[in-house]
């Protein structure tokens, strides 16, 4: 192969450093990683690739690198050096993330020994790389994976449970960055198949088949549900269906097959002989990988202007862009300054100016000269790259001070500064927060000479508090959250002040204790990053420690689509938002913040695996392997011979028919085996307008959750194009859902939302009163059974099926935190902009012990006002007009103010 | 680690400075571990062993270097009995379970360690009778509090250790159970009133030298749990334990039970005059005796009939009227003065064990005392009264006491910092503050030195007020905050509490905003030492 002719000279990374000629010519290569793929030119492909691992590997290596940048920078900034007024001199790493190309190859071939076969898995890309795999034996049904037998382990393998194995790769030659397993096994054995995902432990991304496993059949009659790798491909109906990892894209493209034709490369074995055929095969597959590059700037004063003249100079290949300013002084307030601009600077709206650095000479980086007045005092700067993305200094601008030496100093003092403040400048240079014995050794030295830069030492010292603030709010927090947990929901004292006998009931999965404030805890895109659970995870004390008791998380599931409510395999809860073990980790970790955990539970419809004898996809596969009576009768897509359905019909999928005992059996034990196995303590039913509430109550009573909400949404009604005032008929719909439940579920109270969008988008706060004085949507006539929200994954997030006013949120958020109903929080206002409002309106709710049956008494409902007074605990108005609780017993006092919003609390 | 070049680098601007500095550094690599250096406007700023400096993510900044000189000039450790403030945290009083193990072991733990970032000094740690002693006499399970202790010491805190000889309500910690066993054949074990209810969470003082502890006397058992906490805790006295408070009474304090107890009124925001208690057998006793021995045995048999009920004001009955009150006859005077010293002769005997025993240790040893500021500005002052100071317009009752304190050179700790006359229910006649200052005249007379605390972290402008009460002229030696738990850390809470500990700091490194110049050092210096508020250990 191409790449064993240039291993010699990759095998040491740090090559890089030495300007030896060999580098040179690699450096050269590296800079056209940008490049798209030549498809003609193959073999580039893979010195291309060998190049950025090294670079890759040279992240953790940061001092290494510049100092090489610095000798090559040596040369060119030589006036600089020589010239003993550099008064300022810093290197800024900086991180870019790279997408890398490589392939990943599967071969089956004969081992020499003519007996056993041979199974390669490799992958050029550098990586910590595992297989992940398992077999199918022979009359195997459905598709899960079963432990392979012990002699066909490769050394180094470790069992993951009793399905998988995991192997990790290993380079195939020293120095190479070929990763590679092998895997021999006996052709006759019983072995049908065997499946494989590849996984990087480093980014802990999933690199599978189009969106499935890989799958290499070992007998040909298997049904190839389109991720068959060396077969012909059907593109059966899934691979539109599937989406992509964000961190890994596998092309849709026909892959590259190397040196075999086409017919060659599937194994077509013959059924009775079962004679296997090798083949070999490439998977393009591509990689974000993080990259640290330096940005470097030395600052002078020009003796003859006394103008001041900023060198840049930068490693980060290809164009770079300096999209920079000027200030006057520590507001940092961007100007642009007047006189001539340096070459291939244009102006970027009235605040900035861009301008393209330089390609240094020898091809690694560029650089750039900038002239500036001496009555400015700091330059500014991001940098842009060329495609889009920008870097920035810990999340903020580059800070280049200009003034503060300027005055005349001693010749001598100003040598001495310059060294110390370059070994300053490396020190302090490291962004890692961890690194703080180098920041503390610099500052010191910059206390000696008393010259360095004050402001970049403001800005540090300013930076390396705030992060001792955040780990203390953090430990706060995470000491909050465990506190609270161990605090009873409501204390003795708590009941008896309330002393009327409002106590509420207790607990029962319709309601929670009655104080639960609920967190939907992902969104639409959520999947994307293959590792959500872990996401979440770290945020668990945070989420805690807002207020939330529960958190809704996303459907578990196996799925067709990435988002996770097209289920299949009920009992696979590897998903795309991560393993079965991750979701274990994250719910103990939620369970000791004080959270309860609410799963996503898909019971309307369920993916099939299989066809039937018509090519309709109604037959089931997996642990519950139900067959099309398991289907409504109603949706002639589908075929099923089931009853008719007992509600609405979701389409895209067979919809399942309850009726059914065996279905009703199998769903329990899978909700128990959630609880047992997962530890959900309740559920988020989807859709159920598809099917009877009285068998939600049927689960519901089965699997005794703390809590359940259903998701019952329909449409309101409206009367020419505009929304009636009346909404009885659209909140009876789901309290009829609610009575059939037996009151044992919640549901999503759709109707306030609803009309919340009239109030909010035509300013008609009448709305918000029935003709009886209540609330109009669901929490005004059953409101321990309303949860109230907003926006969910559906109608906001990147869907926007129903989205929410804009910029109306938090009026939103006033009236459903501070009501009756069980509350629920969208991720994406969590943790968005709006977050600290809305966790001060948890924490009023909670502090005036709020709960799901509090009374409230409306007080104003006009045009451009709504104002109510809660268990005359809390009183609070939403829109623009004015209202002022009256004192009369209770004395109140302003609480929470915000735009067109206000609450207080009796004092 | 960075130490040593600070040291000669420095040097070589105020070498005279040089043998001070090195004194200052040896003394925190080898004696504390993790020590707080200085701060400055919003800045936390640590010094510790260098692995330290990674794992707890800690840094200490130039600031801090320019303002050595002034400590350099000044023996650290002078520089912290000049009464320069120290501020603790107390721990949840279930810190340690029933059963010795911790509660909430790792919420403590974050907890400490964002204590310690925020530049905190110790923590409290109230050590329970009942859970040490629980369930035989003599048989001490330390387990619990020593796992804390190790805990604290970890992180770097100080310790001030609370030997409660009391119980507790709320969360429910009884006395042991063999005191409690006792005392239910002997029910005059405890304090009792007039209506003869007994208050079960501590024993009655009367009882102090009477052997009805399985032939011991409570004195004697409270120095054996004394001296057995002193063994156990050798190794963490005078390094990472640097104060110890001994209960005297009541909610540790020493009073006597005069506020009602039981479930007090609804809406009722004022506190009532309370009760005396001196109805148990044996108090009655020496009442007698005491009123024989004056030649007036009628006033022996009982308390004053003409004193209001628990939650009663002032007038509603003769006793503390204003004008004309029984408190002001001669019998009045007969009983109160009887009364409160029967407490100061209790206070002794607690706080004279105590430092005995402690002697031999580093430990400062602290007692405490209530602020019963509700109606202290009628002429009798009843809640004082009852609770057992004898404190009126005409005499002041705190003299004793501090008198008391100093002569066991024990500190002495004073609560209600956080209180202001404003925030005082009107109807209440309340004065904290002129409670306060009065008392601390008193300690400032015979030198006796303040502990503050807090009654109530929700007070409202609490932070101001004990930030008022600590600065300026009033030296304390130390401030608790009470109390570690979940408001603690709320969201609600916690930052008000971060931004006080800042504000704390901002005042102390005012100078340091300065122009860094020569001279301007010189004036820091004197500037540093006027300073009452140093929150550094330095």
């Amino acid at each position: 192969m191409a790449t064993v002719s240039i291993d010699p000279l990759l095998q040491n990374p740090r090559l890089l450093s030495c300007p030896t000629p060999a580098a040179k010519v690699l450096l050269t290569i590296s800079c056209s990683f940008t490049s798209s793929v030549n498809s003609r030119n193959r073999k580039q492909l893979l010195p291309r690739l060998v190049v950025s691992s090294c670079n890759f590997k040279s992240r953790r290596r940061i001092h290494a690198v510049r100092a090489s940048s610095s000798s090559v920078d040596a040369a060119l900034i030589e006036t600089f050096e020589s010239a003993t007024d550099i008064f300022y001199k810093e290197t800024f790493p900086v991180k870019r993330t790279e997408k890398l190309e490589g392939k990943i190859f599967i071969r089956l071939d004969q081992a020499k020994d003519q007996k056993n076969w041979e199974l390669t898995v490799g992958c050029s890309l550098p990586g910590k790389w595992i297989l992940h795999w398992g077999v199918s034996y022979i009359g195997d049904q459905g598709s899960e994976w079963d432990q392979p037998p012990k002699g066909m382990r490769p050394p180094g393998s470790v069992p993951i449970k009793d399905y998988a194995i995991e192997t990790p790769l290993k380079k195939a030659s020293k120095g190479s960055t070929f990763h590679e397993v092998k895997i021999d096994f006996n052709p006759s054995s019983a072995i049908a198949a065997i499946h494989f995902v590849l996984k990087d432990e480093e980014t802990g991304a999933w690199y599978q088949h189009r969106g499935r496993d890989f799958k290499v059949a070992l007998v040909d009659y298997l049904e190839d549900d389109g991720n068959m790798v060396g077969s012909k491909r059907g593109f059966g109906i899934w691979s539109g269906a599937l989406g992509q990892l964000s961190s890994m894209i596998l092309k849709s493209e026909e892959s590259d097959s190397n040196g075999q034709d086409n017919s060659s490369e599937c194994i077509p074995p013959k059924k009775d002989n079962r004679q296997l055929e090798g083949f070999y095969e490439e998977q393009h597959v591509t990689k974000e990988v993080a990259f640290g590059n330096l940005v470097s700037v030395a600052v002078r004063k020009c003796p003859e202007t006394a103008k001041n003249i900023l060198y840049i100079d930068t490693d980060v290949p290809g164009d770079v862009i300096l999209h920079w300013g000027v200030c006057r002084d520590d507001a940092k307030i961007w100007e642009i300054p007047s006189g001539p601009q340096p070459p291939e600077t244009t102006q970027f709206k009235n605040k900035a100016l861009r301008t393209l650095l330089q390609a240094k000479v020898n091809g690694n980086g560029s650089q750039g000269i900038f002239t500036i007045d001496q009555e400015f005092v700091g330059f500014l700067f991001v940098v842009k790259l060329n495609d889009n993305t920008w870097l920035k200094f810990q999340g903020n601008d580059f800070y280049i001070p200009l003034s503060q030496f300027s005055s005349v100093q001693d010749q001598q003092d100003q040598t001495d500064n310059s060294r110390i403040s370059e070994k300053t400048a490396e020190a302090n240079g490291d962004p890692s927060p961890k690194v703080y014995t180098d920041g503390i050794i610099s500052e010191i030295r910059n206390l000696v000479t008393g010259l360095s830069s004050e402001h970049g030492q403001k800005t540090k010292t300013k930076e390396a508090q705030e992060s001792i603030l955040q780990e203390i709010e953090k430990l706060a927090a995470e000491a909050y959250s465990i506190f609270r947990s161990s605090v009873p929901t409501f204390s003795e004292e708590a009941v008896l002040e309330a002393e009327k006998p409002i106590t509420p009931a207790q607990i029962c999965p319709g309601t929670g204790t009655g104080f639960e404030i609920l967190c939907q805890g992902f969104n639409w895109e959520s999947h994307k990053s293959g590792r959500w659970y872990k996401e979440i995870k770290d945020k668990a004390a945070e989420i805690s420690s807002l207020g939330f008791t529960v958190i809704w998380l996303p459907p578990p599931t196996e799925s067709v689509s990435p988002e996770g409510y097209m289920p299949k395999d009920l009992y696979n809860l590897n998903s795309r938002y991560g393993t079965i073990d991750e979701l274990k980790e994250l719910v103990g970790t939620l369970h000791k913040v004080g959270l309860k955990v609410l799963g996503d539970v898909v019971l309307n419809h369920r993916c099939a695996h299989y066809q039937n004898q018509n090519g309709v996809w109604n037959i089931f596969g997996g642990r519950l392997n139900w067959d099309d009576r398991a289907i409504v009768a109603d949706d002639p897509h589908f075929q099923g011979r089931g009853n008719k359905s007992s509600g609405d019909n979701f389409h895209a999928a067979p919809n399942i028919d309850h009726s059914q005992d065996f279905v009703r059996k199998d769903i329990k034990e899978w909700l128990h085996w959630l609880r047992d196995e997962i530890g959900y303590d309740g559920w988020r039913l989807d859709f159920v307008r598809g099917f009877w509430g009285g068998y939600v109550k049927d689960y519901l009573d089965a699997s005794k959750p703390y809590f359940a909400v259903g998701e019952f949404w329909d449409s309101l009604s409206y009367t020419y194009g505009e929304m009636d005032y009346n909404q009885d008929a659209h909140r009876q719909r789901i309290v009829d859902w609610l009575n059939a439940t037996n009151g044992t579920a919640g549901a999503f109270d759709v109707t306030t939302k609803g009309i919340l969008h009239a109030v909010l988008e035509r300013c008609e706060y009448w709305r918000l009163s029935d003709p009886k004085g209540k609330p109009p949507g669901v929490v005004g006539w059953w409101p321990s059974r309303a949860v109230t929200f907003i926006e969910n994954h559906d109608t906001g997030s990147t869907q926007g099926h129903w989205r929410f006013p804009r910029e109306k949120e938090m009026q939103g958020y006033a009236y459903i935190l501070t009501h009756p109903g069980t509350p629920a929080v969208f991720f994406d206002h969590l943790f968005s902009h709006y977050r600290s409002e809305i966790a001060a309106l948890i924490s009023l709710r909670n502090r005036n012990k709020i709960h799901c049956r509090s009374p409230v008494k409306i007080v104003k409902a006009e045009r451009d006002v709504y104002a109510a007074i809660i268990d005359e605990k809390v009183a609070m108005k939403i829109g623009p007009g004015h209202f002022e609780p009256q004192n009369g017993p209770q004395k109140w006092a302003p609480a929470i103010e915000g735009r067109d919003y206000k609450a207080w609390e009796a004092c | 680690m960075g130490v040593s070049m600070i040291g000669s680098s420095q040097a070589q601007i105020r070498r005279t400075e040089l043998g001070y500095r090195d004194f200052r550094f040896c003394f925190g690599k080898n004696d504390e571990r993790n020590r707080i250096l200085s701060r400055k406007t919003n800045h936390v700023c640590f010094v510790g062993q260098s692995n330290r400096w990674r794992n707890s993510r800690l840094q200490f900044a130039v600031k801090v270097m320019k303002a050595e000189p002034v400590l350099a000039s000044k023996p650290s450790i002078r520089s912290k009995s000049l009464g320069s403030s120290r501020l603790f945290v107390g721990l949840p009083l279930d810190a340690v379970s029933d059963c010795n193990t911790i509660n909430h072991a790792r919420a403590i733990s974050a907890g400490l360690k964002a204590l310690k970032l925020l530049g905190v000094e110790g923590v409290e740690m109230p050590v329970w009778w009942g859970i040490v002693e629980k369930e035989v006499n003599g048989e001490y399970n330390w387990s619990g509090y020593l796992a804390l202790a190790e805990m604290v010491q970890k992180v770097g805190l100080k310790l001030h250790v609370s030997l409660c000889f009391h119980g507790s309500k709320q969360p429910k910690i009884p006395l042991p159970n063999w005191v409690t066993q006792i005392g239910a054949s002997q029910p005059d074990l405890f304090f009792t009133d007039r209506s003869g209810q007994r208050y079960k969470d501590c024993l009655s003082l009367a009882v102090d030298d009477l052997a009805i502890l399985n032939g011991k006397t409570p004195i004697q058992v409270y120095q054996e749990f004394c001296e057995g906490f002193k063994s156990t805790f050798s190794s963490f006295l005078g390094s990472t334990i640097t104060g110890i408070s001994v209960g005297l009474g009541p909610d540790g304090e020493l009073r006597y039970p005069s506020q009602s107890h039981h479930q007090q009124a609804k809406n009722s925001r004022i506190t009532g005059v309370g009760e005396f208690q001196c109805y148990d057998r044996n108090m009655l006793n020496y009442l007698k005796q005491h009123a024989e021995a004056t030649g007036n045995p009628l006033w022996g048999l009982g308390g004053p009939h003409d004193a209001p009920g628990y939650d009663q004001s002032p007038s509603s009955n003769n006793f503390f009227k204003d004008h004309g009150g029984s408190w002001e006859t001669p019998y009045g005077e007969f009983f109160l003065s009887w009364y409160s010293s029967q407490l100061i002769s209790h206070g002794n005997r607690l706080l004279s064990l105590a430092s005995s025993t402690f002697s031999d240790t580093t430990a400062s040893i602290y007692g405490k005392i209530p602020l019963m500021h509700f109606w202290n500005r009628t002429r009798s002052h009843p809640s004082e009264l009852t609770a057992g100071f004898y404190n009126t317009i005409n005499r002041d009752g705190y003299e004793a006491v501090v008198e008391m304190f100093a002569r066991n050179s024990c500190k002495m700790i004073l609560p209600g910092m956080d209180l202001s006359d404003e925030h005082q229910p009107h109807e209440s006649l309340s004065s904290p503050e002129s409670l306060i200052a009065q008392i601390r005249t008193g300690c400032r007379k015979h030198k006796v030195e303040v502990s503050g605390e807090n009654l109530d972290s929700r007070a409202p402008g609490g932070y101001e007020q004990i930030r008022k009460n600590i600065l300026g002229e009033n030296l304390v030696d130390s401030i608790t905050y009470q109390r570690m738990g979940a408001y603690f850390f709320s969201p609600e809470h916690f930052p008000s509490f971060t931004e006080f500990v800042r504000s704390l700091n901002q005042h102390e490194l005012h100078p340091d905003d300065l122009p860094q110049e020569e001279e301007v050092t010189s004036q820091n210096l004197n500037l540093t030492a006027d300073s009452s508020m140093h929150m550094q250990a330095a």
